[in-house]
């Protein structure tokens, strides 16, 4: 017998395979340095990706973080890592991103409010570094896929004294 | 106080050859333990050194608790309004008596045995007092305050219980720098929360050097060039502008801006929208200091050496920089903006902006720093190459703002400092041939 319950149960089961699936591809495309990619499919025109500074970790929005880019200074990022010009990922850097601890904290049937934690393993020019960090993302529903409109990633380090820079997009 | 150099005196590391036009640095400055071990007894024993701004205690009770020359201190606010800064360090048996990075406190409580300090340092509860004999005073268990000073909101610190000098005196030139900065409001500057705490696989010198090196910037810095260029800036040869020694190892560069200044220098890339309040805070500049020094505040840009280890620049953002070695290799970094206290909102997000677009471990020109500074550090493990080259410039009376004047002044102070046995030479302070090499 199915109970109301269980499609419920069954559509949020489905709802967050969805999303689980999008955060995968959004990995993927990254580590694979698929940079334009991930900007043309799966951001919106509005995107915003900060990561707040150690110290105060988003407790605040008058701080200065570590990132804050538009849309705008994301593209060029993008460009410029693309481009050879960036010293530090020049030879680009082999990135492994590990995504879990997936989460909808809320459905509000147009976009979601997704948690997620995530380890990004940096190696390159001799060097091996982890970023580990929380990860908050708004999606905007768009048809059977997601649109990502904010993108916040909270480092769970107090400092980056050992990593001393931040080159790759988390 | 003597310390044997571990090096023959006919083996300098600093060759300094007025003659031939010649500034050489044996790499063994950045890459030899026993060097590094020596700085922190011969420089970071001595000098005076950047603490924190005293905006970041700005309330009876506020405290921030950091490391400054490798030595874990408070900087509080007292309840009577006074800053100090104290060892933070338990006079009973050693242990941190303040662990919280920042924070508002009447008092600090040692957590090993619960010796409870005032926010002034004294030592006012000491649980089971009675099992001390009579001799023992409170008065003599406060926490160990260090000799501090500030000038114009910047608090410094002193480690040499015989340094000669004022903290006034020991800026020397500096000061006029330090001026242009405060300055930019009447009511006061501020650091905006959130530190950029990063660092790099090099020695602390190599960072001070690139601060003051605007040499690298069209090589090193493309990308970042061609993004301001695609915003009307101009890049710093054309510029103009020079390089100064300020005297006891503090330098600097001044140059006209390369794009918008967010205090009142308005270029297209800030958007029409903040242009009338920028220019009308330019006016207000004019009125104040008179059209030559608001020019000068307002519409110059500069970098600032202090030796031996604080950097402010100041151009799209001000950016206080403080380095700290660990050890031969590698080094600490935080870098927080400094603005005017009662900043326009707007303005104050155009400054965060542009500070994040170039600044910090995630700009679009410190990694590339960070990057080719490890690399240098990396190349210096080649010890047939056995010297850098910093002559740039030395055969100008005015050196341009390319040349290495500011760096040159910083390593015949650390020369110095390395030689002599009380650190303190009265000849190293040549306040009167601000800008010109020693002749």
């Amino acid at each position: 017998m199915t109970t109301e319950l269980a499609i419920d149960e069954a559509a949020r089961v489905r709802l967050w395979h969805r999303v689980n699936q999008f955060l995968f591809r959004e990995a993927r495309l990254l580590d694979e340095w698929r940079l334009r990619e991930w900007y043309d499919e799966m951001l919106t025109e509005d995107i915003r990706y900060s990561v707040p500074a150690t110290d105060v970790r988003g407790g605040t929005a008058d701080a200065l973080g570590l990132v804050d880019d538009d849309a705008a200074r994301l593209r060029q990022r993008i460009e410029q890592l693309l481009n050879g010009e960036v010293w530090c990922e020049n030879p680009r850097s082999r990135t492994n991103r590990m995504v879990s601890n997936v989460e909808i904290l809320t459905d509000r049937g147009t976009h979601l409010d997704v948690a997620a934690n995530v380890v990004v393993h940096r190696f390159g020019h001799g060097r091996s570094d982890a970023y580990v960090g929380k990860c908050r993302l708004e999606l905007v529903v768009d048809g059977e896929s997601f649109r990502v409109r904010r993108r916040v990633v909270v480092l769970d380090h107090e400092t980056l004294y050992e990593h001393g820079k931040l080159s790759i997009i988390l | 106080m003597t310390i044997e150099l571990q090096r023959p005196v006919d083996d300098p590391i600093v060759i300094d050859d007025l003659e031939r036009l010649s500034f050489r640095v044996d790499r063994r400055a950045y890459t030899d333990d026993d060097l590094a071990a020596q700085e922190t007894t011969r420089i970071f024993d001595r000098c005076w050194l950047y603490v924190g701004h005293e905006s970041e205690v700005p309330r009876p009770g506020s405290y921030v608790a950091r490391d400054v020359g490798g030595r874990p201190v408070v900087m509080a606010r007292g309840s009577d309004g006074v800053i100090r800064v104290f060892a933070n360090s338990c006079p009973h048996r050693g242990a941190l008596i303040c662990s919280q990075p920042a924070g508002q406190a009447r008092s600090f409580r040692c957590p090993y045995h619960d010796w409870t300090f005032s926010n002034r340092g004294d030592l006012v509860g000491v649980p089971i007092p009675d099992g001390y004999g009579p001799g023992f005073r409170k008065a003599d268990f406060g926490l160990a305050r260090h000799r501090s000073d500030g000038y114009r909101g910047f608090v410094f610190v002193t480690f040499d219980p015989e340094q000669p000098r004022t903290l006034t005196e020991y800026l020397a030139g500096a000061t006029e720098y330090l001026d242009l900065v405060d300055d930019q409001s009447e009511v006061g500057m501020e650091v905006i929360q959130g530190a950029q705490l990063h660092g790099a696989r090099a020695n602390w010198k190599l960072m001070m050097e690139n601060s003051v090196d605007i040499y690298h910037f069209r090589a090193l810095h493309k990308r970042y060039v061609g993004y301001m260029e695609s915003l009307g800036s101009v890049p710093p040869r054309r510029r103009g502008g020079f390089g100064r020694a300020l005297g006891l190892g503090h330098g600097a560069n001044e140059l006209p801006p390369a794009a918008a200044r967010p205090l009142a220098y308005w270029t297209p890339m800030f958007g029409a929208g903040v242009r009338p309040r920028i220019e009308a805070t330019a006016a207000r500049f004019v009125d104040r200091f008179g059209t030559e020094r608001a020019q000068r505040i307002t519409g110059t840009n500069r970098a600032l050496l202090i030796f031996p280890n604080l950097m402010i620049i100041d151009a799209i953002a001000i950016t206080i920089r403080k380095i700290d070695p660990i050890g031969a290799g590698q080094m600490a970094i935080t870098s927080v903006a400094l603005a005017p206290r009662d900043e326009d909102p707007d303005i104050r997000e155009l400054r965060k902006s542009h500070y994040l677009t170039f600044l910090g471990p995630a700009g679009f020109a410190t990694p590339d720093d960070i990057e080719i500074i490890e690399s240098c550090q990396r190349g210096y493990l080649n010890r047939t190459v056995r010297y850098s080259d910093l002559s740039r410039g030395m055969d100008k009376e005015v050196p341009e703002t390319t040349d290495e004047l500011p760096a040159r002044e910083f390593w015949r102070q650390w020369d110095r400092l390395m030689h002599d046995d009380d650190g303190h030479v009265e000849a190293a302070h040549r306040a009167g041939t601000q800008g010109a090499e020693p002749r």
